[in-house]
């Protein structure tokens, strides 16, 4: 509507050019970033070891993004940030966005998006809370106080971060690196790739190919910033389709700059339900046995058994009470079979039957129960139900045994 | 004005041979547009209506808060009761699917085409004014009366929740609590923000408006890509697109009630608006400007 005054002796067809040529503009302002970001980069060459070893040497960088995140695991759908707002669950499957700080040690926070929603876990050196603003409940988890004093001497891996891939836990010594490629190297081909740009930086990719044919995976390509060697992207192909990764997480915008503490600062809000969880902390001796090396003396655990090896691994915990674990509490385990849906509180559950009815018909949002899920998620076999995706296969036998593997789902029926 | 100018003035193309407007022209058309958009009964019960919405969630809400059936709902509808700043957002979110493009649907696919079947509009183009202001007049009146309409929702929403549940401390979706001042100005800030998610409707409905004779015609269209819009975003098989679609941020509002405001996620719906306006706003100058107007 500026164009006033040129528009005076225009014709009508030249007229009717002004809403192409505007069009034009505005589909190349759109395109014209994307195509420049695509620009190829020239990084020199690398080796696959040169690479581990950048990768382990690199100390761990204070950074703030954003991580696309996207699961095609063909699991059944759940719509689920639709009726309850961003929630882990989302993993599952779909694209998640998800923001993360971190002050490359011990501080880091992760927010998963949903529109209106947000999921948080912040971490706070020995203490983490996780808050979701759908429920408005917060999990504060605390080390308790004779672990306090053994916790300066853990190495933060010892933790369960909210976003391991990128959130810096890299083993330190660099010799890990050479051990690392010599373990892969017995069931696995490790290359670099061709040389990327993820979130706008230039980035080596070391791909991981499993020599087998006994595992779900097809195919590992990890993208590392060239310059500061954090991971920036993982993507993770199945056997199942080639062509798009069933596993892909990534930055889609990336800052090497320490965030603002005020982010790492976080007080339960007033009003929210607050649980407090005290967390173990693992035995130092237990710690030693991360090394990838042993993933054997995972079998040291109680009850757990490791069969295969590498890619084929299969793991087996035995007395799983699964659904105690689903329902929470005695009571909500009772009323599970023949229940759709269940509640915490018995006054929450007559009321949700007077006002559902017959017909099933529900009013407002239903709460999702874990129970539920889990039917949905899984299928009946002769051994159990058993869950399938395109990654990884579990499988719960009727006795109480979990069995797990990125191995089809027939391996672990022959196991069982 | 010599009967030559009144000819020049209608015939269409060539609005080049209208003299030029005297000084002060463009002003005084776009205050008698303003009055005619908000001076209108029918667009003044429309805000009215709107207005009501909040006052009607909020005392729902009110009488029902401590009752069992006092949870679920849209989002934070169980914050408002906490904080009455929080019933702004809800009855924005409420009305953003439907109501809203609803309304400004109405008032801007009646801009131009209302003008035409009352047969008042060739007596419009008579006045010494290029069609391209008269349509920017028109434009800026159905922008204005867009604005008004998220602020009916936003002060109504505002004075009921404060009436009802007072104002306090904000918790932010991210867990972190901000003093009520901040909490008032990002408030501010999505009001802001859900006005110029409208611009692009309001193009739209302009454009529809300049096509046909019948309002009611170009009221439904408006109103018919907005939902459509919406229901195109609900389909994960077109995440292609979904990026360009007319509805596609608008709930990127939320943005506005988290721990760091990223202004980028914002920028991008303000910039795809800003595209729709862009265009449609080119494709009605085009049709008004060339346009045979006989009635």
């Amino acid at each position: 509507m500026a164009s006033t005054a040129p528009a005076r002796s225009l014709s009508p067809r030249a007229r009717w050019a002004v809403p192409a040529g505007v069009a034009a503009v505005v589909a190349g302002a759109f395109v014209a970033p994307s195509v420049i970001a695509s620009a190829s980069s020239d990084l020199p060459e690398l080796t696959p070891a040169e690479l581990l070893v950048k990768v382990a040497e690199a100390e761990p960088v204070p950074l703030s993004g954003t991580v696309v995140y996207t699961a095609r695991l063909g699991l059944p759908d759940l719509p689920l940030s639709e009726v309850q707002g961003a929630s882990p669950l989302d993993l599952l499957g779909g694209s998640s966005t998800i923001r993360l700080w971190s002050d490359g040690e011990d501080r880091s926070r992760a927010a998963l998006l949903g529109s209106l929603s947000e999921f948080s876990v912040v971490r706070d050196g020995p203490q983490a809370w996780t808050y979701s603003s759908s429920d408005d409940e917060v999990v504060h988890y605390t080390v308790d106080a004779d672990d306090l004093e053994r916790y300066g001497e853990l190495d933060d891996a010892a933790r369960s971060g909210a976003a391991p891939e990128v959130a810096g836990d890299l083993p330190t010594p660099a010799e890990a690196a050479d051990a690392l490629l010599a373990y892969a190297a017995l069931s696995t081909d490790v290359s670099v790739g061709t040389a990327t740009q993820v979130a706008g930086r230039d980035a080596y990719q070391l791909g991981l190919v499993p020599r087998t044919d006994g595992t779900l995976v097809d195919r590992v390509l990890v993208a590392v910033d060239a310059e500061t060697s954090a991971p920036l992207r993982v993507q993770v192909w199945a056997t199942g389709d080639t062509q798009t990764p069933a596993l892909e997480v990534g930055f889609t915008d990336v800052s090497f700059t320490a965030p603002d503490d005020a982010v790492f600062d976080f007080t339960a809000p007033p009003g929210a339900t607050t649980t407090e969880v005290e967390v173990p902390l693992p035995d130092p001796a237990d710690h030693e046995g991360t090394d990838p090396e042993d993933l054997k003396d995972l079998g040291a655990f109680d009850g757990v058994a490791v069969s295969g090896f590498g890619w084929e691994t299969v793991v087996e915990v035995e007395g799983v009470d699964i659904e105690g674990l689903l329902a929470g509490d005695p009571a909500a385990a009772t009323a599970l079979p023949g229940m759709d849906r269940s509640f915490g509180s018995e006054g929450a559950q007559d009321l949700y039957g007077e006002l559902v009815g017959e017909e099933g018909t529900v009013p407002g949002v239903p709460e999702i129960d874990a129970a539920a899920l889990y039917d949905q998620l899984t299928q009946e076999v002769p051994e159990g139900r058993l869950l399938t995706s395109a990654l990884l296969s579990v499988l719960v036998t009727d006795d109480g045994r979990v069995l797990a593997g990125a191995v089809p789902a027939e391996v672990l029926r022959d196991l069982a | 004005m010599s009967l030559a100018d009144l000819a020049a003035a209608e015939r269409p193309g060539a609005p080049a041979e209208t003299p030029a407007p005297p000084r002060g022209a463009f002003g005084r058309l776009l205050r008698s547009e303003l009055r005619l958009v908000l001076g209108r009964r029918r667009n003044l019960v429309l805000l009215v209506g709107l207005a009501l919405v909040p006052v009607l969630l909020g005392t729902v809400l009110f009488v029902t808060r401590d009752t069992a059936i006092s949870a679920g709902g849209p989002p934070f509808v169980d914050r408002v009761t906490g904080n009455g700043l929080f019933l702004v957002l809800t009855a924005l979110v409420a009305c953003l699917p439907l109501l809203l493009p609803l309304v400004i649907g109405i008032v801007s696919g009646d801009a131009v085409a209302g003008e035409a079947q009352a047969g008042t509009l060739r007596y419009l183009l008579l006045l010494p004014v290029p069609r391209t202001r008269l349509l920017a007049a028109k434009a800026l009146a159905v922008l204005v009366f867009a604005a008004c309409t998220v602020l009916a929702i936003a002060l109504s929403g505002l004075v009921t929740g404060a009436a009802y549940f007072g104002i306090g401390d904000v918790t932010l979706l991210s867990g972190d609590t901000v003093s009520a001042a901040e909490g008032l100005a990002r408030t501010a800030g999505i009001v802001a923000y859900v006005g110029l998610s409208l611009t692009g409707l309001v193009a739209l409905g302009l454009f529809f408006s300049t096509l046909t004779e019948v309002p009611v015609a170009a009221m439904a269209a408006t109103v018919v890509v907005a939902i459509v819009s919406g229901v195109l975003d609900a389909l994960p098989q077109l995440s292609a697109i979904h990026g360009a679609l007319l509805t596609h941020h608008w709930l990127d509002v939320g943005e506005l009630l988290r721990t760091q405001i990223d202004l980028g996620v914002l920028g991008q719906g303000l910039a795809v608006q800003g595209a729709w306006v862009a265009i449609f706003g080119a494709l009605a100058w085009s049709r008004f400007t060339t346009a045979d107007v006989s009635s």
